[in-house]
């Protein structure tokens, strides 16, 4: 076989997962999916194992390979499958679990009746139906109460459209326009990538793409490999908290112990409390898709993910914990407690891996949604956003500020010009605070606070937070960050502290005020040189007073006060 | 005498032509060359037109683009600026958008923002998203903020206040406040930079501005006094990121206008003769040493974006520079890109190059890497009795030493492994000529490929293959292609205007008389640069569009009669149409229109293309020699090599062959039909096509 041509054909698997990753962007609706790039695409071959993924987010990373291997299971025998079918699945506790919102299309792959490859895409669709708005609430108790629960559906069979499933999904949901958009779109994005893996097939010949494919995966190892044997061996522990489930509960401690022996790691979360009455509960694929993320980001950050560069990791949780939930649990908040569960893999880490892993951030999605009537139309506005917070400082180098969390990526904020244009809202800052945490010598990043003024007659706040209590993590002496947490500021000057909550309202001239974390600060404060402080304290990092009390320094020069 | 230069990286091109203003006759476009000379680029450019043999007192017109902008950002050689907004937003420089492109590294820092905190300064002043002014800036603070930024040693200050796209008064008014406070300080204000809504974009764009303001005033004063002093009776023009020239007092006073000068002339031109020669569209290809940058033109128009970024890759957000440039998308993969292979012995190509210093390895200049230009020598597609113009003798020796640790890694030949480079390189471009069009929603096979710069001759045919363009187009002399784009832009500004409103027949008059207004600023600032009184403007409306409740617009020349009257139900129908293609899909929701964007331009005479003499030669004439060529999946042929200059228009010929020229190889895998036309171009017909 010529090695080039196994080559191209490898990067043109590769560059499958770019060109579906566009295809949906062009094709969807919603901003969720283009703006916050809140989904994922990908491929795998015919046994399911991942070839290649386009991402917005970490946090989807993988979920894709192991919901083709449940509908494998789901469809054992020899024509189950067949060409022109299209799968759609988002039951949390099957491969590719998140929660109802993510909704998974799998598209099996036929050349010359053999199945050859599957192309498939997750992504977070606006509505699902369930007792909330955007099927997203602090208050579910059982999954029934979250939306519309498909299980491995045939939504195409032999390339007719199952319209019976579409007019059941059509009459359960808010924006069925929208939903029905996403999943045309979703559909559309797999037939991208199906028909270029044909194309390669018509190219180059079964046989090299197929031997190709095989090729991508080993390479994936090897490459995982080679980073795998540079860590240091040995077991490392830690443990955190998801402070609460919407209902009162908590706090719900999440266990781990990472082995790294003989070229391989094992992740071990047995010990973790068990699942939450309320939604802050997460599957046990949504917790590989986390130890996956954490698992690369310490082996190889820059080669594209495939199944091969997974192949060294176990990952072991018995059932029935508040990350590897059972049905009936309600899962709407998965991602917190699937954020924790990355953040106690990395605490374990980063003092062994100290150039990849900083110290502890927001650790929060810090999801806010506000709906209410725009007071220049009168039409129902629902905005939904991530916030960004403060990274952890790292040997060397100070915390990032104001960054989307680890389960985000290319996600980005709404600039306030077009955010005050859409939603009955006036934002009055957007700005770096002074709350005590991060101090070390390298400094953790800032977290923002965010006033929302609202202008709307009112105004609805549903939020949701982790690490609202407890704090950003710190290494080698440094102070730990900030919480998460939001405030209304009522017209009567009295303030309301919220860490979760649902369609709380809020009228026209009070503020909605949202702080996020600073991260976690790196080794003794004292040891930040001098001329650091002073420039800190110059550009309004850190207040005179937390120079003096957290650095023992005595300021002489402020930047400008006016 | 008409003229135009660039100073380069390394060298600084000029190119003229003689011009008869009373008859409009324009003669032969030459070329000239001296090196550049920092950080005096001017004395370059002077140096180039003493070469030509050019009294700059003959010259009428003179257009001159440089790179001096984006050097003093990539290598932060501007000055200290400070920034001034609205209270409670100094951090949004810092916040940009919260992204982080590089998903799985966890130790990920955003670029840094270009002012430091502590000269991020506020002021109390607000304007509503409707353009209402809620709150008249309190200026009570400005004098001890002036005192201090003295203090600081800062030298330009940008003020960019929220919704100021919609109402600049409060920025104008603390304009006029630090102008009487510090007369000699350089600011801008955003509404002077940017009338698009995103407050990061918008204030980091003037922010930018501002950084290399001074610099630019003093580069542009010295070229007009040295150009003066040379007997030179005219003001030269500044080349711009929109494919224009403008005066040099609408250059000082927003300079990151020119920000890619360079690379957009080189699309201009693929433009221009795409109309010439009947082709309006086509995928426009430019490689060069380091990169190689690509474009499309649609009805012989380029499209000209406001999303731009600096420093901006798979792994860095970079800087967003909101100003009107070409849509370029650009790799690093050009004729020094270097070939390497990685822990799990696979094979890349680029993006790190050799340069021109120490330059492909065949360059025998101390290059130990392999590179796309090495490996194009050792299949005998580049002639090594004629390379680099004949100046060089290639080294060989050299080239083999660099391959053999590829060819060790992989247990491979030379001649394989050098093929397997080429494959690579050209699946790269082939990847971002996809970008370009596919993923836009354009089908290659309805265009043409045009190809120029040192390397796009030696590409451009296998590009096509792959991409399925059914046409590949090399200009003759493709290597100084770019140099001669810079004669044929006219006068150019871009208004563009954020203000959502619905496109509908209520909506008309609106629409009319915010088109009217950009007209008039554009009439009274071609007035204060003195040009246009006599001149005719020509207007082009544009506007980006979206679909209501949607965030992706699509911009669209809105169909317009000669009174500025818009014809409303075109423009719907244009807009869906366009939509469909870029997005796959039309809705049946209300139209928004979101930014107004006017073009307003100066026409300028251009060069004509001169057509080719022909001197009846026969084909065998121009035959150089004939040499075995490696084409790679079609095999090794004995290749007829011809002679590109000599070749005649209506000459024709069938791959395998060469067509050579002192800087430029064109390859013609077996099968393919190239002609020769009237300009002395070369279209290659491919095999695929023609059947």
């Amino acid at each position: 076989m010529d090695i080039f041509t196994t080559e191209i054909i490898k990067d043109s698997l590769v560059a499958l997962g770019d060109e579906m990753f566009n295809a949906m962007v062009r094709t969807s609706m919603s901003p969720i999916i283009y703006e916050t790039t809140d989904f994922a695409v990908g491929a795998t071959d015919a046994k399911g194992n991942l070839l290649a993924q386009g991402n917005g987010v970490t946090a989807f990373l993988a979920t894709l390979d192991t919901a083709v291997q449940s509908c494998l299971e789901h469809y054992p025998n020899p024509g189950d499958i067949e060409p022109g079918d299209v799968i759609i699945t988002n039951s949390p506790y099957h491969g590719g679990g998140t929660h109802l919102s993510d909704v998974v299309i799998i598209l099996p792959v036929f050349f010359e009746g053999e199945l050859v490859a599957f192309t498939v895409n997750k992504a977070h669709w606006t509505e699902v139906g369930g007792a909330q708005p955007g099927s997203v609430s602090t208050c579910a108790t059982e999954i029934y109460q979250e939306g519309l629960h498909f299980k491995f559906l045939k939504l195409y069979n032999s390339g007719e459209i199952n319209q019976s499933l579409v007019g059941l999904i059509e009459a359960n949901v808010r924006l069925p326009e929208s939903t029905l958009g996403d999943m045309h779109a979703g559909v559309a994005a797999a037939r991208v990538g199906a028909k270029r893996i044909e194309e390669l097939i018509k190219k180059y010949n079964k046989s090299q793409v197929l031997y190709a494919m095989d090729e991508l995966l080993d390479y994936g190892e090897r490459m995982t490999q080679a980073e795998l044997l540079k860590l240091p061996q040995g077991e490392y522990q830690a443990e955190s908290v998801v402070e609460e489930d919407g209902l009162g509960n908590g706090p719900f401690t999440i266990r781990v112990k990472v082995t790294i022996a003989d070229g391989r790691m094992k992740v071990d979360y047995t010990g973790t409390d068990p699942q939450a009455e309320g939604p802050i509960n997460c599957s046990y694929t949504g917790l590989v898709t986390g130890a996956r993320c954490l698992f690369k980001a310490v082996t190889n950050s820059d080669i594209p993910a495939n199944g091969g560069c997974f192949r060294a990791l176990d990952i072991i949780c018995p059932p029935g914990t508040v990350v590897s939930a059972q049905s009936p649990a309600p899962v709407s908040l998965y991602y917190e407690p699937l954020i924790a569960a990355i953040d106690v893999m990395w605490q374990a880490l980063a003092p062994v891996v100290p150039d990849r892993l900083p110290a502890g951030h927001q650790r929060s999605v810090g999801a806010t949604f506000i709906s209410g009537e725009h007071p220049d139309n009168g039409e129902l506005f629902v905005m939904g956003e991530p916030l960004v917070g403060g990274w952890g400082a790292s040997a060397g180098q100070d915390g990032d500020s104001g960054q989307f969390c680890c389960a985000n990526g290319e996600t980005f904020n709404i600039p306030a010009e077009l955010f005050e244009n859409r939603y009955g809202v006036q934002i009055q800052q957007y700005a770096f605070h002074n709350e005590d945490g991060g101090a070390g010598e390298f400094r953790g990043g800032k977290g923002v606070v965010l006033d929302y003024e609202v202008t709307a007659d009112v105004a609805y706040l549903t939020y949701a937070a982790s690490q609202t209590v407890t704090r950003p993590w710190a290494m080698q002496g440094g102070q730990q960050g900030s919480n998460n947490y939001a405030l209304i500021l009522r017209k009567d000057g009295s303030e309301e502290r919220h860490h979760m909550c649902t369609t709380v309202p809020v009228e026209k001239g009070e503020v909605i005020r949202l702080y996020t974390g600073t991260g976690g600060g790196f080794g003794e404060p004292s040891r930040r040189p001098a001329e650091k402080v002073v420039a800190d304290i110059k550009n309004g990092y850190i207040t005179a007073e937390q120079a003096q009390r957290d650095y023992g320094f005595e300021p002489q020069q402020e930047g400008f006060s006016g | 005498m008409r003229a135009a230069s660039d100073v380069g990286g390394t060298f600084t091109d000029l190119v003229y032509y003689n011009y008869d203003e009373t008859t409009g006759e324009s003669g032969q476009v030459s070329v000239a060359k001296a090196d550049t000379t920092p950080p005096n680029f001017e004395q370059g450019v002077l140096n180039a037109i003493h070469k030509a043999g050019i009294n700059p007192e003959a010259l009428g017109f003179f257009a001159h683009g440089s790179t001096v902008i984006i050097n003093a950002l990539t290598e932060r050689k501007g000055v200290k600026t400070a920034l001034i907004t609205t209270r409670g937003f100094r951090d949004v420089l810092e916040i940009a958008r919260g992204n982080r492109p590089d998903l799985f590294n966890f130790n990920f820092r955003k670029p840094k923002p270009f002012v430091e905190r502590y000269l991020r300064l506020e002021l109390p002043e607000r304007v509503n998203h409707k353009g209402e002014l809620q709150q008249e800036v309190d200026l009570s603070e400005l004098p001890k903020m002036i005192d201090y930024l003295k203090s600081e040693g800062v030298e330009a200050i940008a003020i960019s206040f929220l919704h100021a796209y919609l109402n600049s008064e409060n920025e104008t008014k603390t304009v006029t406040a630090v102008r009487g406070l510090w007369p000699e300080v350089s600011i801008l204000a955003s509404s002077d930079i940017s009338r698009e809504w995103r407050e990061y974009e918008r204030s980091n764009t003037t922010v930018l501005s501002a950084y290399v303001h001074p610099i630019a005033k003093k580069y542009i004063e010295s070229l007009q006094e040295k150009l003066a002093k040379g007997g030179f009776k005219q003001q030269p023009y500044m080349m711009q990121s929109n494919g224009g020239i403008a005066t040099v007092n609408s250059a000082k006073n927003n300079p990151i206008t020119m920000v890619e000068s360079g690379p957009a002339s080189g699309i201009f031109a693929a433009a221009y003769l795409g109309k010439k020669i009947d082709e309006p569209n086509l995928i426009v290809l430019d490689i060069g040493g380091t990169t190689a940058k690509c474009a499309l033109i649609e009805n012989a128009e380029v499209k000209v974006t406001t999303e731009y970024y600096i420093e901006r890759d798979e792994k860095s957000p970079g800087y967003p520079i909101q100003t009107p440039v070409s849509e370029i998308v650009e790799i690093g993969n050009g004729g020094g890109s270097i070939a390497w292979t990685d822990e799990g012995g696979k094979l890349h190509v680029g993006p790190q190059s050799a340069g021109a210093m120490p330059g492909p390895a065949a360059y025998g200049r101390g290059g130990n890497k392999p590179t796309t230009t090495d490996s194009n020598l050792i299949l005998g597609r580049i002639d090594k009795n004629c390379f680099v113009g004949g100046e060089v003798e290639p080294d060989m020796a050299a080239v083999e030493q660099a391959f053999a640790p590829i060819m060790e890694t992989l247990d491979i030949g030379l001649e394989e492994a050098a093929r397997g480079v080429v494959r690579i390189a050209n699946a790269n471009m082939t990847n971002a000529l996809r970008l370009v069009s596919t993923n836009k929603g354009y089908d290659p096979r309805d265009f043409a490929l045009l190809a120029f710069g040192g390397g796009g001759a030696m590409h451009a045919v296998a590009l096509a293959e792959e991409l399925k363009v059914p046409r590949v187009i090399v200009p003759v002399n493709s290597s100084v292609f770019s140099a001669w784009g810079m004669l044929l832009t006219d006068l150019r500004r871009d208004y563009l205007q954020t203000q959502p409103m619905s496109l509908n027949a209520e909506s008309s008059s609106a629409i009319k008389e915010r088109f009217e207004q950009l007209k008039q600023r554009a009439v009274e600032d071609y007035r204060q640069d003195q040009v246009g009184d006599q001149q005719e403007l020509v207007f082009e409306h544009l506007a980006d569009l979206r679909y209501q409740g949607q965030e992706h617009t699509v911009k669209i020349a809105l169909p317009c009669d000669k009174d500025g009257c818009i014809d409303l139900d075109a423009a719907v129908e244009t807009f869906h149409q366009a939509h469909l293609k870029r997005f796959t899909y039309r809705l049946d929701a209300d139209v928004q229109l979101v930014n107004f964007h006017l073009v307003a331009k100066v026409e300028v005479p251009k060069p004509e293309i001169a057509r080719k003499t022909i001197h009846g030669k026969t084909l065998e004439e121009t035959l150089l020699h004939k040499r075995t060529v490696d084409f790679d999946q079609h095999g090794c042929h004995e290749s007829c090599v011809y002679d590109g200059l000599a070749l005649e228009p209506g000459m024709s010929f069938h791959g395998p062959a060469i067509i050579q020229e002192p800087s430029a190889t064109l390859v013609i895998s077996p099968g393919h039909r190239a002609e020769v036309d009237d300009y002395g171009n070369y279209i290659i017909h491919l095999q695929q096509a023609e059947q």
